[in-house]
């Protein structure tokens, strides 16, 4: 029983780091219908400048590793994306990857390819002791992180005018140009905001590790992205629920699958995928066939 | 600014848009006038809301189009509704998990006098007096009816001189119809220009100070409301 409470918090823990990299994914894809694999470049980048500035004290090192995902993240839109506004999601996403493979070397370049450590945190990755069941303070901590962030989220989406154009504009980008929405204003927050979600998942990521190569930021990247067209990428909340749920069930696989088959637990995640692609195409949490976009 | 340039609202001329090079709109051209409505009917396909959409810079176009005076091309579409334009699109688009207060709340974010935001508020509510009570509702749980009032409710948000809307009346009860085309009335009567792109003949021809009939993205007729009645004018409208 012990074991299973451990692992389910763990799992919790696992779906919502992922639930917040899918999140970074579907906001940006609900604005400009552009699935930005490069998404995990930017955690990438992130986690290295906690790693590099970790000696400068949590309180310098976390709002640079912020500013730098969110910096990186705002670039990508204005020296590749912005210019290629008139393109299908298709082209966009090839884009996207052709991006993640250039920014991967360069990481390299001036990093190089062995990774870099430092203890980011170290604290957190300590277990505790409650009622008898030992829990990891690192996904307590996520835990908690996320549901701040999405509170923290949901306030400014609901709360604020910036935040209701941004929903109006990723529930129909079209109309919300009409009714007299900045497009520019938009697409930059959802980048933006992509951004600083990026940077909770390098935070959580690097504490996990303590270490980042060039593709520190690509496996979850392909989780995420495969958790939001699980959930239906055309919904802010489906790209959260769905990541989740990938996360979740990812590391309850790793935990209960028998010995010898826990290598191929994603491979079990992508046969889930495959299903829903087959009998839910628009995504378990979008009704009907998903919305139609002009 | 005129006083000739406000009276003129709206000026369309030799307006053409196409789509991979097949032409939708022809070289049209119309003005609509402060206080007056101005119909614009024809069959399916006959380029009406391309001409909409070409107005708002949502489409590719060539051609003038100004607004009191000014020439907006090239003006993306959230800078033209911040030049007076408003569009209420066909099948209405209000945002469905959004409630009616922050559809609403939305409508004013290109409002160019933010200070009046209240008194805009409380004119569209007595307006759609049925909106007050359904402020926290989600707007996609509102009729048919209720979302069209809606929709214009929240075009006029953003305090427009020149109103435009296409198929108003598109899937709408008769009564529904008539509660839309009564506020229109009442907006008209307030000064502001009404262009309305519409499929029933009859009752935009009545309502309409002028009516264009568009022909494969050709106006070739011009109607008057008195030729709302006239069965021989309807059918050469429709059939040529």
């Amino acid at each position: 029983m012990n074991q299973f409470i451990q692992s389910l918090v763990d799992a919790i823990s696992a779906g919502a780091v992922l639930g917040l990299a899918a999140l970074a994914i579907g906001l940006v894809f609900g604005v400009i219908r552009l699935a930005n694999f490069a998404t995990g470049e930017i955690i990438t980048a992130a986690a290295y400048s906690l790693i590099l500035t970790w000696d400068l004290g949590w309180y310098v090192s976390i709002p640079i590793s912020i500013l730098v995902a969110v910096g990186i993240s705002l670039l990508m839109e204005l020296a590749v994306f912005s210019r290629m506004r008139k393109a299908g999601p298709a082209t966009l996403l090839i884009a996207s990857f052709g991006l993640s493979f250039l920014l991967q070397r360069v990481y390299e370049l001036i990093f190089g390819n062995n990774v870099r450590t430092a203890p980011v945190a170290s604290g957190l990755a300590q277990s505790v002791e409650v009622g008898g069941i030992r829990i990891q303070m690192l996904s307590v901590t996520t835990i908690v992180l996320t549901a701040v962030l999405l509170i923290a989220l949901q306030l400014f989406l609901t709360k604020t005018s910036l935040g209701l154009q941004l929903k109006a504009a990723a529930a129909d980008f079209r109309t919300a140009r009409l009714v007299g929405i900045p497009a520019g204003r938009v697409i930059g927050l959802s980048f933006a905001l992509s951004g600083i979600l990026a940077a909770a998942v390098a935070f959580v990521l690097t504490v996990q590790s303590g270490a980042v190569g060039p593709d520190f930021g690509v496996r979850i990247t392909i989780l995420a992205l495969v958790g939001a067209v699980i959930g239906g990428i055309d919904k802010i909340s489906g790209s959260l629920a769905g990541g989740f749920v990938v996360g979740f069930a990812t590391s309850m696989l790793a935990a209960w699958l028998p010995e010898g088959m826990t290598n191929f637990k994603d491979a079990f995640v992508f046969v889930l995928v495959i299903a829903v692609l087959l009998f839910k195409p628009s995504g378990l949490l979008i009704k009907g066939r998903g919305v139609v976009r002009t | 600014m005129s006083t000739a340039d406000i009276r003129q609202g709206l000026l369309v001329e030799n307006l053409e848009v196409a789509y991979n090079g097949v032409p939708a709109v022809r070289g049209i051209s119309f003005e609509v006038n402060a206080g007056e409505a101005v119909g614009l009917i024809g069959p399916n396909g006959a380029g009406k809301s391309s001409t909409l959409l070409a107005i708002m810079g949502a489409t590719a176009r060539s051609g003038l189009v100004t607004v009191h005076g000014n020439d907006i091309a090239g003006l993306a579409p959230e800078k033209v509704v911040r030049t007076g334009l408003a569009l209420v699109p066909e099948g209405r688009h209000v945002f469905a998990e959004l409630s009616v207060a922050d559809n609403l709340r939305l409508g004013a974010v290109a409002r160019r006098d933010k200070s009046t935001y209240k008194e805009a508020l409380e004119y569209v509510l007595d307006l759609f007096p049925i909106l007050r009570d359904f402020g926290h509702r989600h707007a996609g749980l509102l009729s048919g009816g209720q979302q069209q009032q809606l929709a214009i409710a929240r075009a006029l948000m953003s305090d427009p001189d020149i109103l435009m809307l296409d198929e108003p009346s598109l899937g709408l009860s008769p009564t529904a119809v008539d509660s839309v085309f009564e506020a229109l009335d009442v907006v008209r009567k307030a000064g502001k220009a009404v262009l309305i792109v519409e499929q029933r003949a009859e009752f935009t021809i009545a309502f309409s100070d002028r009516t264009y009939v568009l022909h494969d993205g050709v106006i070739t007729l011009s109607l008057k409301p008195e030729d709302a009645e006239n069965v021989d004018v309807l059918t050469q409208a429709y059939f040529g």
